[in-house]
């Protein structure tokens, strides 16, 4: 008799657990893909952290047509190596959808994964142009792209007078593709590229690219990759007695780059995205991030509570877990969030460009006149 | 190249040369006693630097943040991660002295993830500013613009490795380091305390690296878990070129990488993009036609 009580307690517990699978089992998961380690570390915790934000309040009020949403988080260390095992992995988790991506250059093979598998997939920082030459109808942009930002570099060159240009990048995928569509862009409007610079990422010298810049006569440098390496070139150019203008890609929104450039940061210009302290309704979400992960929100924290917004509202609308029907539904948004506007075009990138220019003043990033 | 280029470029080659040396230094000491490549060397120089910008926040309210606060942090940083170092030899490589050298090189690399991992995990990864006031004030040479923080650095690391020089070739502590580094066994018959010798050795080789890390970190303002990670392969890089185990050939082989990489990079028609190809490039040559570097003494293995 006691063996077979035990069976029915097994039986019992059993069908339990069979039960709480199918409750799982109906639920949305959200993968999360960003580099939670590595040199961008800190961009990533802000990703994941403000998806979890927008996928919290929706839970707060329901969730989807009743389902609970979950996330899980894959790091790809902004490594395409890496990044193909974090795809791989939130694959075999049987993702509903996936947002998140920093680094175009690990964004760049997990494409295929992602198609492959027909999964939904917004990209929240990545913009090189290339992810939209290899983007199998899946994937969208949620940033605007390269060439948007090129165009964006050039007219602010025009305007402050600039003749001859250093373009410098970290030799990866987004920085150099910014800084050949730059570079292409100021030639065909007149301009002359007095230098084209590739630093090693990681590294704190970077004396001898500072001094062919300068012997190289150019009124102004362009630096199109991150921050960390941003912050630095800008202090040893001015170091070494650099006069002209600074101009800075949009992977160096940070409050780290003023910080760590201090006062020789003064005066630099940047081209923005779209980040919390130059969006006028983001005040209320600032300060419920920094209450509630301790922190301030870092330049794309915006973008990316809407990005889980957006993915939100695509699956009500889709009104299933139909990884095609939320395709599709994402192609249909028409989404305002703290950023500003989400509409994709054909391609799946943004209608409307985010970039702002904006200059340094007194360790303040304000809009450049 | 003219002659303005030519002067920045040695000047810029110097001074990334003496923070390759003042690493490559505890690369090879370590190497020259237990015949170990330490890869958390660059890790610690990393701790340096982190205990240096945590220190110097704190005495820079009294001092300041001018010289007086990089020299506390300087001195306290080598001094906590120099045992740091000791603390790292005691429990991670000593157990496996008489282990296969793979073995012991494995654990190298477990050492170097546990630093840089905790750094990572206390800080998030951020980028920490480390501003000081040391301005950027200093003479014109023709058209060349040196600043006196770099006089400083060069010749407070010149200092730092004269220091060390002497240390190892007048002192009878020194002695029984190159005597341990020729014969442990020996050594050890002879009545020297091969533990205490090797300690010794890990203590200033991690002080020299935390030395580096500070002023690395007060000289560029910038401070995170993932600094030494390049500078690490490159001071391996000195050390392999200026003869791995010897403390004049790191010198050299430091001050030799860090003009070899400005000048690379500035031939004509190579870009900047060059500069780690001369650097490891250099390094495979070494390796290949002569892997005792420039100073190094060929070791008879005894069979």
């Amino acid at each position: 008799m006691v063996v077979s009580f035990k069976r029915l307690a097994c039986a019992t517990a059993l069908a339990g657990l069979a039960m709480t699978a199918a409750a799982a089992a109906a639920d949305i998961k959200i993968g999360i893909v960003a580099p939670m380690t590595g040199q961008l570390a800190s961009e990533g915790q802000d990703m994941e952290n403000a998806v979890k934000m927008a996928i919290d309040a929706a839970n707060a009020k329901g969730g989807i047509n009743g389902d609970k949403i979950t996330t899980t988080t894959a790091d790809d260390a902004c490594d395409p190596q890496q990044a193909v095992t974090a795809g791989s992995k939130l694959i075999s988790e049987g993702v509903t959808a996936i947002v998140g991506g920093y680094c175009s250059g690990a964004v760049l093979p997990t494409l295929k994964i992602y198609g492959d598998a027909g999964v939904p997939f917004v990209i929240i920082g990545a913009n090189s142009t290339k992810l939209v030459a290899a983007n199998q109808g899946n994937a969208f942009l949620a940033n605007s792209t390269g060439d948007m930002q090129a165009t964006t570099a050039v007219e602010l060159f025009k305007k402050n007078g600039y003749k001859k240009i250093a373009v410098i990048d970290e030799g990866d995928a987004y920085s150099s593709d910014l800084a050949k569509l730059t570079a292409e862009a100021f030639k065909n409007a007149g301009g002359e590229i007095a230098a084209k610079e590739t630093t090693t990422a990681g590294e704190q010298d970077y004396s001898a690219v500072v001094t062919k810049v300068k012997s190289s006569g150019a009124d102004a440098v362009f630096w199109t990759a991150y921050h960390a390496g941003g912050a630095l070139l800008t202090k040893q150019l001015r170091q070494a007695g650099f006069q002209g203008g600074i101009v800075l890609g949009d992977g160096n929104n940070s409050p780290e780059y003023l910080e760590i450039a201090g006062s020789a940061g003064e005066g630099v210009f940047l081209l923005s995205p779209p980040t919390v302290d130059l969006l006028s309704g983001a005040a209320d979400f600032k300060a419920k991030y920094k209450e509630t992960y301790g922190r301030d929100a870092g330049a794309y924290a915006a973008l990316s509570h809407d990005v889980g917004d957006l993915i939100v509202d695509a699956i009500a609308r889709a009104k299933s877990a139909d990884q095609k029907a939320i395709i599709e539904a994402l192609k249909a948004s028409d989404f305002k969030g703290l950023a500003g506007e989400i509409k994709f075009t054909d391609k799946n990138t943004l209608q409307t460009s985010n970039f702002r220019p904006v200059v340094a003043k007194g360790s303040k990033w304000v809009a450049a006149e | 190249m003219t002659l303005d280029l030519v002067i920045q470029q040695l000047v810029n080659g110097l001074i990334v040369g003496s923070f390759y040396a003042l690493i490559a230094l505890g690369y090879s000491m370590v190497f020259g006693v237990i015949k170990l490549l330490n890869f958390a060397h660059g890790d610690i120089y990393m701790s340096g630097a982190f205990v240096g910008l945590i220190v110097f926040s704190f005495v820079g309210v009294w001092v300041g943040n001018g010289w007086a606060g990089v020299v506390c942090a300087l001195l306290v940083s080598m001094l906590a991660v120099g045992l740091l170092g000791v603390v790292i030899e005691r429990f991670a490589y000593r157990p496996m002295r008489n282990a296969p050298r793979l073995s012991i090189l494995i654990t190298a690399l477990g050492a170097s993830m546990v630093l840089n991992g905790t750094a990572l995990a206390l800080t998030g990864g951020r980028h920490f500013a480390f501003s000081t006031d040391l301005g950027f004030a200093g003479l014109d040479v023709s058209a060349v613009h040196i600043t006196y923080t770099q006089i400083v650095l060069v010749a407070a690391s010149i200092l730092l490795m004269a220091g060390m020089q002497a240390f190892v070739s007048r002192t009878m502590y020194g002695k029984a380091m190159r005597a341990v580094s020729i014969d442990m066994g020996a050594s050890r018959l002879m009545g020297i305390d091969v533990d205490r010798v090797i300690a010794l050795t890990f203590f200033m080789g991690s002080a020299l690296a935390a030395g580096g890390g500070v002023m690395a970190g007060a000289y560029y303002g910038s401070v995170h878990f993932f600094m030494g990670f390049i500078m690490g392969l490159k001071a391996f890089t000195a050390a392999v070129i200026g003869g791995i185990g010897s403390v004049p050939g790191a010198m050299l082989g430091g001050l030799l990488l860090g003009l070899l990489e400005a000048y690379g990079s500035s031939l004509p028609f190579v870009g900047s993009e060059w500069r780690d190809v001369f650097v490891f490039g250099a390094l495979i040559l070494f390796l290949v036609f002569k892997p005792t570097g420039l100073l190094g003494r060929s070791v008879v293995e005894r069979v």
